[in-house]
């Protein structure tokens, strides 16, 4: 045995809370990336052989696919620790056992019944260690007569309406970009972590999340299924209309740079916006809300007539001073050059050991007081297994080596 | 978990998420509107039977107790400062520069309420050069660079047609909260926790906001599925009753999930049964070495979308179940309403109001058991507006004889 003495700890509000993170692709490793970035000591296990599909989606460094070339794996896994396990292999079980001893918090993405298979699931852990805190996120939840349907967040879009509810009336669901239900997720699922971790404390008790995050995005469209439910009509897409903005839309604008094509977003809330764009456009000034709705096919006409001839940055800049929202339909080239991203720091580089320097978005808030940050790039596959088997776990070389040969690290 | 916890909750429709998402953790949660109620009342879409009342409020709101107040009023601010006393979140989503105006801005208060942890949720974030524009739920979709990538590429890219963005920076505004609370229990002191709904919707791109400064190419926009480097990857297919989303494709991360759908197209007689030999989590190496034949992978997905196309959706998932493939119906409204999934959890709940109106909800996000047992879920009516005056300024010690007077002077 060698001597333990742990993984560097963290500095933040989290420092020295250790998380043990099974969870794959998006939804889950964009909980422990948050607990990262402010101190949490987050060991990412990793399958050897099925390959996390965030690893083979871009984008890419310099656009070449590659498992270690995601910016997406990257982003989501930056600032933790990174160990390969093979977990049908008994000898890895064993270590994943010890690492349960370790963690404070396990988060898993497992299709529900998986862990159960390998008698690796919340009750046996709990018998482990009895204050746990387990997050357990799949699309559907961990009961129910679909809880066994298997997907990404792209299949959650179709489970939790957003697929349906974004197209245009005239044509079939055009749907959100990527895995939607990947996106609210884990906001429900960190927010719920830190209460279990600060129950816990309080009161020594373990505490199980059962995530379906079909459920969570649910609670972004609450309003529209509420609406049916309790007796009005059933919201079908409706492109870009708004119940009570209009004009409300995406208008072209004349591209600059040598762009294809260039689009503002405008959204007129109330009759004294309208005043301010009717002038512009040369449309009578006194129309209602309801009048704007009866003539806006006019009104957008009018409209793109005139944003046609204008770039989007003037059109932005124009309607803004005017006391409209405007903004511009960002590119990811815009984004890196938004001066107000920019001023919030949200895009850091760090050193990266394959290319040089690597990108990847800053927290999703800023703190006075003790801002978060990642403090090392995503871990390359198995790049730390040796130090946590060695520094967590206490093994030796030899025992090492025979981990490697039983086939549970590759 | 979070009874021990009181929330000021002085959002209107741009954060009221934040603050139901602490309730439902258990947080003691006090909405303030000011007396005329709040501008989220008036957010579309409405009830059915009573048509002056706001579902959008309703369904941000259930879990939470409510007060009114007119902060700028100076016995509205006194009596707000008195519960802030008792308070350890702040939650506001004001328009930029406006809890200044009323004197209850971060820096008053945290010299005020060191403990106070005070969380701002506006379009942009509170300082900057874009702080002070006018924000939207579409113009923040446009600036955090997820609506470009949306829609048929032959149109205006669109948004989701239930508006989303407040939605996720409230999400955002909960977790940080949170983590201000972990520090305080270190440091003792609260913090401003700013959040902006343009860095909240860039979660919603799978990481390609990062795109440009990784040298990749920019997403195209592409009906039904995801375009980049010029390669178009549709995940929407036709049913007979609607749309399914599926995810077949080569690889090492998903080949195994097109194998099971070639099983399936040998069962039913669609597929010649030497495709089995196929492993598609190998394929492409192999094409790329020309050990495999390029074009048996379009042939299968041809063959699975004509097979798909003569069946329900509903047919479609039990397909999927015993197969284990990565498809799904596209839900609807009603398909949601009528869930067998949503049913069995529990999902949609009837709550009753203080007025014996019977409304169904969604429940909580999230199902937590404590030591094992399941935890009783926060099914509170949303409150009517100034229905707990009397309960919460009482505990205040404010007098009947000043609450009466507050009231009538339109401060409550």
């Amino acid at each position: 045995m060698t001597t333990q003495h742990g993984l560097p700890e963290g500095d933040g509000p989290l420092a020295g809370v250790r998380v043990l993170d099974l969870s794959w692709i998006v939804a889950g490793p964009t909980v422990g990336r948050a607990l990262a970035d402010y101190g949490a000591t987050v060991i990412r296990v990793e399958s050897p052989i099925r390959v996390d599909t965030a690893r083979v989606v871009g984008p890419f460094h310099g656009d070449l696919p590659g498992v270690e070339n995601s910016g997406l794996y990257g982003n989501v896994n930056a600032g933790k620790w990174g160990l390969t396990l093979s977990l049908n292999v008994p000898e890895a079980q064993d270590i994943f056992k010890r690492l349960v001893q370790w963690a404070d918090i396990v988060s898993e993405s497992f299709t529900a019944g998986i862990l159960a298979r390998w008698d690796l699931h919340y009750p046996r852990l709990r018998e482990l260690k009895p204050d746990l805190i387990m997050l357990s996120s799949t699309l559907l939840g961990q009961t129910g007569p679909y809880n066994q349907v298997s997907g990404f967040g792209s299949q959650g879009a179709g489970m939790s309406g957003v697929q349906y509810l974004t197209g245009w009336p005239d044509r079939a669901p055009a749907g959100p970009f990527g895995p939607y239900t990947d996106y609210p997720a884990p906001r429900f699922a960190l927010t719920a972590l830190l209460a279990a971790l600060d129950h816990r404390n309080r009161t020594g008790e373990g505490v199980f999340i059962d995530q379906a995050q079909a459920e969570g995005t649910l609670q972004l469209l609450a309003p529209a299924v509420m609406d049916y439910l309790n007796g009005g009509p059933a919201l079908v897409a409706r492109g870009n209309d708004d119940p009570q903005m209009c004009p409300h839309g995406v208008y072209p604008c004349s591209p600059t740079d040598g762009r294809a094509e260039s689009w503002i977003a405008i959204a007129v809330a109330s009759d004294e916006q309208w005043r301010s764009l009717a002038g512009l456009i040369d449309m009578e000034a006194s129309l209602s809300f309801d009048e704007r709705r009866q003539q806006q096919a006019e009104i957008e006409d009018a409209l793109i007539a005139w944003t046609a001839q204008r770039s989007a940055d003037e059109v932005e800049t124009m309607l803004q001073s005017k006391g409209i929202s405007a903004h511009r339909l960002a590119t990811t080239e815009d984004a890196a050059n938004d001066p107000q991203l920019a001023h919030r720091n949200h895009f850091q580089r760090l050193p990266h050991s394959l290319h040089g320097e690597t990108v990847l978005e800053g927290p999703r808030y800023l703190h006075s007081e003790t801002p978060g940050a990642p403090a090392r790039p995503a871990p390359q596959y198995g790049e730390h297994n040796e130090q946590i088997l060695k520094d967590v776990l206490g093994l030796s070389d030899t025992e090492i080596e025979d981990l490697a040969a039983s086939g549970a690290l590759s | 978990m979070l009874s021990p916890y009181r929330v000021i909750d002085l959002t209107d429709e741009r954060g009221v998420l934040a603050g139901q998402m602490l309730a439902d953790l258990g947080a003691d949660v006090i909405q303030v509107e000011p007396p005329s109620g709040s501008s989220g009342r008036g957010v579309a879409p409405f009830f059915a039977e009573y048509p002056d009342e706001s579902i959008y409020w309703a369904a941000y709101t259930r879990g939470k107790r409510g007060i009114t107040c007119d902060p700028a009023d100076p016995r509205g601010r006194d009596v707000l400062l008195r519960l802030l006393e008792t308070a350890d979140f702040l939650i506001e989503s004001s328009d930029v520069g406006r809890m200044a105006e009323l004197g209850l801005d971060y820096a008053t208060l945290h010299e005020r309420f060191p403990g106070l942890i005070y969380t701002s949720i506006s379009a942009f974030g509170q300082t900057g050069p874009k702080a002070d524009y006018v924000g939207s739920d579409l113009a923040i979709w446009a600036s955090g660079t997820p609506l470009l990538m949306t829609g048929d590429d032959d149109r205006a890219p669109i948004r989701v047609s239930q508006p989303q963005s407040w939605g996720h920076a409230s999400g955002d505004a909960a977790g940080g909260s949170m983590l201000a609370l972990h520090a305080r229990h270190r440091s003792g002191r609260g913090q401003h926790v700013d959040v902006s709904g343009q860095v909240s919707v860039a979660q919603a791109t799978l990481g390609q906001v990062l795109a440009y400064q990784l040298g990749a190419s920019e997403p195209e926009r592409f009906a039904g599925g995801v375009k980049q480097r010029g390669i178009g990857f549709r995940v929407s297919a036709e049913v007979q009753n609607g749309h399914i989303v599926l995810n077949m494709a080569p690889g090492p991360a998903v080949g195994h999930f097109a194998n099971h759908a070639v099983q399936w197209l040998v069962d039913i007689g669609a597929a010649d049964p030497s495709l089995l030999e196929e492993n598609f989590r190998t394929y492409a190496d192999r094409v790329a070495t020309g050990d495999a034949d390029p074009e048996i992978f379009p042939q299968i997905q041809q063959i699975m979308t004509n097979e798909v196309a003569k069946r329900t959706k509903e047919e479609m998932l039990e397909i999927s179940i015993e197969y284990d493939l990565l498809l799904v119906p596209v839900l609807t409204v009603v398909d949601l309403a009528e869930s067998g999934q949503l049913e069995a959890r529990e999902f949609w709940r009837e709550i009753e109001d203080d007025e014996g109106r019977w409304v169904t909800y969604p429940g909580p996000p999230l199902k937590i058991f404590l030591d094992g047992e399941q935890r009783a879920n926060n099914y509170r009516p949303p409150p009517m507006l100034g229905q707990h005056n009397d309960e919460i300024y009482g505990e205040l010690g404010i007098t009947h004889e000043e609450l009466t007077a507050l009231r009538s002077d339109g401060v409550i």
